[in-house]
């Protein structure tokens, strides 16, 4: 009997010892987010997750900030102008303070970049800011920014270039700063990361900008949407995005929460494999792009939230040509040019999605291309292994992919077209399908001027010659649809951010 | 009993070589966690870290590596975590642990009363009754399970958070829902174990003697049930812990079951294999413990 | 010839004794109504399977934007083309789960039949040759009893990327061992009986042990496992959807039917309930089924 005893002592004690510790209760002045999971890191220069990005840009600051108009405004700098084609001048602000009490200055943003731009640091950004070549200290107030090259996408990339402390960081380490105590000039500060269960910060009540209107943030990891959705409805939780088109009628009436959507800068597509039969021949993809029916599905499928694209250049980008028209749907006129070119009794493809989300927009747009003669096997897999393997072998096993491109929040057509088109190593998948003759030396002359007329006009060049040859099907741009609690009043924005100093309490 | 105990702890040892063995060859067969660590940059600087991280060796050498590491305690690097593997692992066993001997232990509170009256029952309303409702929990996907209890407590009835792991009222949830998987099992075993001894002789000699009948009922049938009871319990636990996989996934909860998931799709070698080595260790000390609790209990085997 | 004379009167003997048996364990079968209950849901649902073609009123894969999300016929709305309403691309439900059953039986089967080559087959050589190759097929056994069956089968599917093979021989390989035990526990009590001896003496064949004697008396514990084997995988199926790594195609399965219409569940609960209905009943009818047949087949039970 004893023995039971003591095993059932010890057993207790252990269950005690983990013990969940009572959360606080749901305080008015507390905002919570939920995001499907969180970086593995806090450290801003050290991933590059969207999840990781949302948090890093409401506890650090970068030199230049986008308002809810999508206009630069002034942030760590307050102003900037460029000296040469390859060199920018930016004042800092004074007197601003990180959340341990020091002062930043121009030494802090050079280090800032120097820990980038360090390779042996293996950023993950390094690729965005490669053109950097220095960043000069003139004075505690001025930095100096030297690129290699005329870079038009400077002003862009430091929207989000974070700028980290770099006495604090250089005391506690690499490791410590990304994981228990980040410090940055943002309006909230660090308080504590329980991994995989979330984030608290508090207001930072010397942040610039003054104080947010929150006291307290929450960001939750909550790995399984519908859980997401329970939980908004609950009041759970306040803020949820990436919801499903289809669960936006529900929500917009539902007495806890609302809708808000914005279109932004993501595009989607049909990336088809041009090396190889039937998509090597430009009338069989023309005949894809016609054979789609974008608008019913954008109003079905997505509930209206989209725009149908003529490109993949995104109407909100810089460069954008809107002379360019997008494919008509003309199902007849894709039999024909199916039948010129060699398919009179249609041909079989694979297309392959890892879009989870869109699964049900790829299986109707498959079904389009069905419908046509263009028989099509879709196929989802999900991210990782198998989709490694799939990227190993260059893509071979399929006839198209289906992807989407955000940009990484850059308002520039150089931030879809170079990754997606251009033939240099290095950028995204699907670079092995496309073969455009001229499209490099134009994709190249568009990114080594700052003159930006000369840019917008070699870019409409572009999109007409993409829309010609049609490397892929063009769908369309996609919204963010958050769904918030009535008690919180935000709106989306069109650069996916979740700029939550600008969240409040909804008024009574 | 020292010789049995010997040979127990050999084949720990052995299976636990096996359990290694067969993560490191799933995980390397699988991929190039290369790619998925750095897919935008050129390949240059891919193979540069292939070769850095010793990816271009010969299997045999990677694995002889491997298992020289882990006797010192080693799991390595964590590939998107930047941070030793083995603590981030430990960090998370304990919740899911919790959950499991949570689950278990409701279970058991559940299938032995149950069970017990069942028997004694046999063949009436509660009996099939029990039969029926328990069977149902075992014949719904975990997850949905979870789903629907969530939309029912949680969303309708307001009586439950929907997830998250902050206070006791949030592990009633996941509990339940884990709990669903295992009782049934548990339960039919009480209840014939208790159908073997009602009848016996003892039983009715005891009886006779105007000893109280529920006293003597239970303190026979559960003797005898202890037996099956305890060796299916202990294989039970491993199945609780791959259930708690999917439960962690709908709750939220941060346990090791979620993290190896996360781990299994970026191909974080280190993270799978640690994991997935304590989640054997664990499995294979508790049916460790089961055998020699089932020595103890059974003294045929003692004496032999 | 060879034969020999020691083999027929045991043959007789046990045979004989099988067969009162069984037709004792079908009589306590029959006589349960939840069991018959069970198996008349079994019927029809292989019935479905069978004959999905022809029985399904619509094409599971045919889409029809305008149709989506078409509430069940009893809802407002409903409309008798699709009894149970359409999913998020117009597809009929009740035609969906109907060759789902296909597909779910498919897989549950296929499964246990891998687990049955694979784990009489070790069973067999690891008590007719037991030593060195029993002490390593066991230690196998163990090792794959001690990794948290899920995980094994997510690893397994994640690394060979999804399809219907890939899950179909992941989920036999993680179930055998149960039927290794078996076999070789029976393969242990008859060599413990001398029995091989004798017989090996008399010059039989191997072959002839397996088939006469040990798998004979390991049937019925093998039947109950393996229809209780066929509802674990229908239920690990819809779990491997669950966590991403379902089938792929656009065909259906119960699983990924409830996986992929689990996040419509607050707008279009049809979508999922419906599959789980399925699934419930199928996997409750086996457990039923199974579960006396277990009770059926133990002399202990009154």
């Amino acid at each position: 009997m004893k023995r039971w005893a003591l095993l059932a002592t010890v057993l207790s004690l252990v269950a005690l010892a983990t013990v969940p510790t009572p959360a606080r209760a749901q305080a008015k002045d507390t905002l919570t987010v939920a995001l499907v999971s969180h970086a593995p890191t806090l450290d801003p220069h050290m991933h590059f997750e969207r999840v990781g990005i949302l948090v890093n840009i409401n506890m650090f600051d970068s030199l230049i900030h986008r308002n809810t108009k999508l206009e630069f405004e002034p942030s760590l700098a307050t102003s900037w102008k460029p000296l040469s084609d390859t060199q920018w001048e930016f004042k800092l602000r004074k007197g601003v303070r990180f959340h341990n009490g020091e002062t930043m200055s121009g030494e802090d943003v050079k280090y800032s970049f120097d820990r980038v731009l360090d390779q042996t640091k293996k950023s993950p950004q390094y690729g965005n800011i490669r053109a950097i070549k220095d960043v000069r200290v003139v004075n505690p107030e001025t930095v100096h920014i030297f690129t290699d090259k005329p870079f038009p996408l400077l002003l862009e990339r430091l929207v989000f270039f974070p700028i980290v402390p770099k006495k604090h960081v250089e005391t506690v380490g690499d490791q410590a700063f990304g994981t228990t105590s980040p410090v940055g000039t943002g309006p909230w500060k660090f308080v504590e990361w329980k991994r995989d269960q979330f984030i608290r910060l508090e207001a930072f009540d010397q942040h610039w900008r003054g104080r947010p209107a929150f006291k307290h943030l929450v960001i939750r990891a909550i790995p399984e949407i519908a859980t997401q959705v329970a939980e908004i409805k609950t009041g759970g939780v306040d803020i949820i995005r990436n919801v499903s088109a289809d669960l936006v009628p529900e929500l917009k009436t539902h007495p806890q929460a609302y809708i808000s959507s914005t279109p932004i800068l993501r595009v989607h597509y049909v990336e088809l494999d041009m090396r190889s039969a039937p998509f090597d021949k430009k009338a069989v993809r023309q005949a894809a792009n016609y054979a789609i029916d974008k608008q019913t599905i954008i109003q079905k499928l997505m509930a209206g939230l989209g725009r149908q694209a003529a490109t993949t250049v995104q109407p909100m980008a810089f460069g954008f040509d809107p002379e360019v028209k997008p494919y008509a749907y003309d199902p007849k006129k894709a039999k024909e040019l199916l039948a010129q070119a060699g398919y009179p009794n249609g041909v079989d493809i694979t297309l392959h999605s890892a879009f989870i989300e869109f699964r049900p927009v790829f299986e109707a747009l498959s079904q389009m291309l069905t419908e046509v003669g263009i028989r099509t096997n879709p196929r989802m897999w999900d991210p990782g292994p198998a989709w490694n393997k799939f990227l190993q072998t260059e893509g071979k096993a399929t006839n198209g992919y289906y992807g989407s491109w955000g940009n990484y929040s850059v308002f520039d057509a150089d931030a879809v077209l170079h990754p997606l088109y251009h033939t240099e190593p290095g950028g995204w998948i699907g670079k092995w399908y496309t073969r455009i003759e001229g499209l490099d030396r134009l994709i190249d002359e568009a990114r080594s001027t700052v003159d930006q007329p000369r840019r917008k006009r070699t870019y409409s060049q572009i999109q007409q010659m993409i829309r010609e040859e049609a490397p892929a099907i063009f769908l369309w741009t996609q919204f963010d649809t958050l769904a918030i609690s009535k008690k919180v009043q935000y709106a989306a924005r069109g650069d996916e951010w979740l700029w939550l100093f600008d969240a409040k309490p909804a008024a009574r | 009993m020292l010789t049995l105990l010997a040979r127990r702890v050999v084949r720990l040892v052995v299976v636990l070589a096996g359990v290694s063995l067969v993560t490191f060859a799933i995980l390397h067969v699988s991929g190039d966690p290369v790619s998925l660590m750095m897919p935008e940059a050129p390949e240059a600087d891919r193979a540069a870290l292939r070769q850095a991280m010793g990816f271009n060796d010969p299997l045999a050498l990677q694995f002889g590596r491997f298992v020289r590491n882990i006797a010192r305690g080693d799991f390595g690097q964590s590939f998107f975590h930047r941070e030793p593997a083995l603590p981030l692992v430990l960090h998370r066993m304990p919740t899911t642990l919790l959950l499991a001997v949570l689950a278990m232990g409701l279970s058991l509170g559940v299938a032995v009363p149950v069970g017990i009256l069942s028997a004694v029952r046999r063949n009436s309303l509660f009996d099939h009754g029990a039969t029926f409702a328990v069977f149902l929990g075992t014949s719904m996907p975990v997850f949905w399970t979870g789903i629907m209890l969530i939309l029912l407590l949680a969303v309708q009835l307001r009586v439950l958070p929907v997830s998250g792991w902050e206070s006791w009222a949030a592990l009633v949830l996941p509990t339940l829902t884990l709990a669903t998987f295992s009782t049934p099992l548990l339960l039919r075993i009480v209840r014939s174990s208790m159908l073997d001894v009602i009848n016996l002789d003892y039983v009715r000699t005891a009886r006779a003697k105007g000893v109280s009948e529920w006293f003597v009922i239970c303190r026979h049938a559960l003797i005898n049930a202890a037996l099956p009871l305890v060796t299916v319990a202990g294989l039970q636990f491993g199945l609780l812990l791959g259930g708690a996989v999917i439960t962690e996934t709908v709750f939220a909860v941060p346990g090791v079951g979620r993290l190896i998931v996360g781990a299994i799709r970026q191909l974080d070698f280190p993270i799978v294999q640690a994991g997935v080595f304590l989640l054997a260790l664990i499995v294979v000390l508790v049916n460790f413990a089961v055998d020699m609790l089932y020595i103890y209990l059974n003294p045929q085997i003692r004496v032999r | 010839m060879a034969i020999g004379t020691l083999a027929p009167p045991l043959d007789a003997a046990a045979g004989a004794e099988r067969s009162a048996e069984r037709s004792r364990a079908w009589r306590k079968l029959v006589r349960n109504p939840a069991a018959l209950a069970g198996a008349f849901v079994l019927l029809v649902v292989i019935a479905a399977a069978g004959f999905a073609p022809y029985v399904a009123p619509q094409d599971p894969t045919r889409q029809s934007l305008i149709r989506r999300f078409t509430p069940p016929i009893w809802a407002e709305g409903g409309t008798a083309a699709y009894p149970l309403g359409t999913d998020q691309v117009g597809r009929d439900i009740l035609s969906r789960i109907i060759h789902g059953a296909r597909v779910s039986l498919i897989v549950g089967v296929s499964a246990v039949v891998v687990s049955l080559l694979v784990g009489v087959t070790l069973g067999l050589l690891s008590g007719f040759l037991h030593g060195r190759v029993d002490t390593a097929i066991m230690t196998v056994v163990d090792v794959t009893l001690s990794f948290p069956q899920l995980l094994l089968a997510l690893a397994f599917v994640a690394a060979l990327g999804p399809s219907l093979l890939t899950i179909i021989v992941v989920l036999g390989l993680t179930g055998w061992e149960r039927y290794t035990r078996v076999v070789r526990a029976e393969v242990l009590a008859l060599r413990e009986k001398d029995f091989i001896e004798a017989a090996r003496a008399m010059g039989a064949s191997p072959a002839r042990l397996v088939l006469r004697h040990v798998l004979p008396n390991t049937f019925s514990s093998i039947i109950v496992m393996s229809t209780l084997q066929v509802a674990q995988a229908i239920l690990q199926e819809a779990a491997l959807s669950f966590l991403g790594v379902g089938t792929g195609s656009a065909y259906p399965t119960w699983g990924n039917m409830i996986a992929l219409g689990r996040d419509f569940v607050s707008v279009a609960w049809w979508l999922p309930t419906f599959p789980g209905l399925a699934i419930l009943l199928t996997v409750l009818a086996i457990n039923l089924v199974g579960d006396r047949l277990r009770d059926a087949l133990d002399p202990r039970i009154g």
